[in-house]
């Protein structure tokens, strides 16, 4: 488990989502849903193209480039043409300081 | 700005232009309503270059709200944008062509192509494909393959307009001093207009140009054409416009606007007491606003087209565009303009209203149709087209000494409106640029 | 889109013969150009609409899908101006009429419940109506019909009429008759 820095609490408002770039575990979204934080995999898993830029509609994430839709809490893929769901991490929030916990991959750390 | 569109190039002009028209013998010949050549010609050096009208503001509220339309034969989007400002893009895919929007209106994310999954943002910008790692990987530029942009996009008073080419005047330049005349229904109140939802389409068997230069300035027709319906609405005859002590016709660059001072002629034939009691209200606070010349024009006995193919009624408060399908088809898009501040049951009745007299099942455009239609049909006859049709009536009105801005000729009942039409439409088939169209505007361009 | 508002009865075959026969003459009347007699069939508090239809995406719905009551329409009648269309087609000076428009109207897919309200039918159809002029116009507009008709003490009346055709562009440039 890796617990990978993400962005301050006090810098995500309220609805908003943030691409946290991150090069070892692919970027990460950190959303604020009404005060409750959580964090995705940032790229879509159907095409290219960053979540972060997308809507969020309710606890739903819009992609923004074929508008399917992801569940933010579960990852749940919810709408035409997404079908694969999204990788979501835990957060923890230390003082101002938002943190998603990465569980490390056995397999992708075999592939390289 | 690298999906701006291209531009066409100009073809060579027609050889024999001015044998179907010759403004300043007063004559036409029934030709350029059915020549396929013409026709060609006017989608290159007007179509394609012209102001067109695409859209109210009223139809785009918020982020993210379209309407599609055509300029010309060319399938548009105009999009509002996050900014509040406006969009035109052509509705084609930039990677085969398929249109990417099949509704007429609506509120929209973007546009997505139903072949391949092209995804475009309300900007136009390319943001995604189906199986976007294919293109990723044979180095393929989003940023170059994005909507068609058109060359430029300005509005007055709540009219949307578009133009194809970079090189086309500014829109203040090519409407001139006509929006003096169009704020007499366009800027009337507080405010501004609205059109009232919806569009009905119509497809005419016509050439554009006898429906557009109906509008331009053919008030003489009405009282013979329209009888009947005058009759059904009103139980008597068209106002005798030849009784009128004071009427105009003005141009510019083939505009036209033709209008008595009447204040209600116009209204009335909607048959709707109330409607005429609203324009009796308001037209005060108009006098206030524009003057008291223009507060006696809100309704009157009028009609304009703003060239080429964009026309209204002040007072039936119908609006369209004659779109060309072929020199011989016209797809008819009409909408309803009501003042936004005035009340539902006034908006309501102008709905009804100009449905009932300028719609399909109006009882005036009834009698319209067949005419268009058959002063394009007989121009089939190989003879016939190369006869001359007279456009001559009025030859000697214009008015040198008048306060009025605009080329102002006395009396609506006169084709100097017409004729000025055909003059800009022959003026554009022959330039090959906007500099070598010659300036013919000789009256003020301000109001004094 | 319309739809039903509740499960009717359908009705009794006497009625639903009757109902038959009503819509069979006003289709001939309107054939015969018996304007006049067609307008006795017609409610005092008719509501004739014929909205426009508007081309928009599912998820972009109008009040009632594809069209709207408040938005622009090629019938939106009371009697008053179903009067009014009919005085224009007896002008001698109604051009577009003479030579007459011939007409065809057929009525389809019949089917009439008993509505809610007393003595008042449901009445569901189809049409077609063929029109020809001059010598070799033919203009063909087809639909869905939703009536409302009213038993009174001078017979059926149509009270209600909601003409609802497939295109979002009229194939024609008039509808100068009644459908």
């Amino acid at each position: 488990m890796e617990k990978v820095y993400l962005c301050k609490f006090s810098e995500l408002a309220e609805n908003q989502v943030k691409k946290i770039e991150n090069k070892a575990h692919g970027d990460i979204a950190v959303y604020n849903l009404g005060g409750q934080v959580y964090a995705t995999a940032d790229l879509c898993t159907h095409a290219t193209a960053s979540l972060a830029d997308g809507d969020i509609e309710d606890d739903m994430i819009v992609c923004p480039v074929h508008w399917g839709q992801f569940h933010i809490p579960t990852g749940k893929a919810q709408g035409f043409p997404c079908e694969i769901d999204l990788r979501t991490y835990p957060v923890e929030i230390d003082d101002d300081a938002i943190y998603a916990l990465v569980e490390v991959d056995a397999n992708m750390i075999a592939k390289g | 700005m690298s999906n701006i569109i291209k531009t066409l190039d100009v073809t060579e002009r027609l050889d024999n232009l001015k044998q179907v028209c010759d403004l300043d013998e007063g004559r036409i010949a029934g030709e350029i309503f059915y020549s396929q050549s013409i026709y060609e010609q006017e989608l290159e050096k007007i179509f394609a270059r012209c102001w067109l009208f695409v859209a109210h503001e009223s139809q785009l509220v918020k982020t993210g709200d379209y309407i599609t339309t055509t300029m010309g034969e060319d399938e548009v989007i105009v999009v509002r944008q996050k900014d509040g400002s406006i969009k035109v893009f052509l509705n084609a895919c930039p990677h085969r062509g398929n249109k990417v929007c099949f509704s007429e209106s609506g509120t929209t994310r973007g546009f997505i192509c139903n072949y391949h999954g092209w995804s475009f943002d309300t900007a136009g910008n390319l943001v995604g494909q189906h199986e976007s790692g294919i293109y990723e990987a044979s180095e393929f530029d989003k940023s170059k393959w994005g909507l068609r942009e058109v060359a430029k996009v300005d509005t007055y008073k709540g009219l949307v307009f578009a133009t194809f080419d970079p090189e086309s005047p500014s829109l203040q330049e090519y409407l001139g001093p006509m929006t003096w005349y169009l704020d007499a229904l366009f800027d009337n109140q507080e405010g501004g207009t609205e059109f009232v939802g919806g569009c009905i389409r119509s497809t005419y068997e016509c050439n554009w140009k006898i429906a557009a230069e109906n509008f331009v300035g053919d008030i003489l027709h009405a009282g013979w054409t329209h009888d009947s319906a005058a009759r059904a609405m009103l139980g008597g005859a068209v106002a005798k416009v030849s009784d009128f002590e004071e009427s105009y016709s003005v141009n510019w660059n083939g505009h036209g606007y033709e209008f008595a001072l009447d204040t209600v002629g116009n209204v009335a034939v909607l048959g709707e007491s109330k409607l005429n009691r609203y324009i009796h209200t308001i037209k005060p606070s108009v006098a206030e606003r524009l003057g008291d010349f223009r507060s006696n024009m809100i309704a009157s006995v009028s009609s304009c087209t703003i060239f080429p193919n964009f026309s209204f009624l002040p007072g039936q408060n119908t609006v369209r565009v004659w779109q060309p399908r072929g020199p011989n088809k016209i797809e008819l898009f009409t909408w309803v303009v009501v003042n936004k501040s005035a009340p539902d049951d006034i908006k309501e009745m102008w709905r009804k209203g100009a449905m009932m007299t300028f719609s399909p099942t109006g009882v005036f455009e009834m009698d319209d149709g067949e005419n268009w239609e058959y002063c394009t049909k007989t121009a089939k006859g190989r003879v016939t087209a190369k006869q001359d049709l007279y456009v001559g009536l009025g030859m000697d009105t214009f008015m040198e000494d008048t306060h009025l801005p605009g080329n102002v000729y006395q009396g609506q009942l006169n084709e100097a409106n017409s004729r000025a039409f055909y003059q800009y439409w022959y003026d554009l088939l022959s330039a090959h640029t906007w500099s070598e169209v010659p300036n013919r505007n000789k009256g003020k361009v301000e109001a004094e | 889109m319309f739809t039903q508002s509740a499960a009717l009865e359908s009705v009794s075959q006497d009625v639903f013969f009757e109902v038959a026969a009503f819509l069979n003459k006003e289709a001939r009347l309107l054939d015969e150009e018996r304007f006049e007699e067609w307008l006795g069939l017609i409610h005092e508090d008719i509501h004739y609409w014929m909205p426009g239809i508007e081309n928009r995406r599912r998820e972009n719905p109008l009040k009632q899908g594809f069209y709207d009551k408040d938005h622009m329409a090629y019938f939106d009648d009371s009697l008053r101006d179903l009067q009014r269309r009919v005085a224009r087609f007896r002008q001698p000076s109604a051009w577009a009429e003479n030579p007459a428009t011939r007409n065809v109207h057929q009525v389809n897919n019949l089917e009439a419940f008993i509505a809610q309200e007393p003595n008042t039918y449901e009445v569901y159809s189809t049409f077609t109506s063929i029109r020809s002029r001059g010598l070799d116009e033919e203009y063909v507009i087809y639909g869905r019909r939703y009536d409302t008709l009213i038993r009174t003490e001078s017979g059926l009346k149509l009270l209600k009429r909601l003409i609802l055709i497939p295109n979002a562009t009229l194939s024609c440039k008039n509808i100068n008759t009644f459908l």
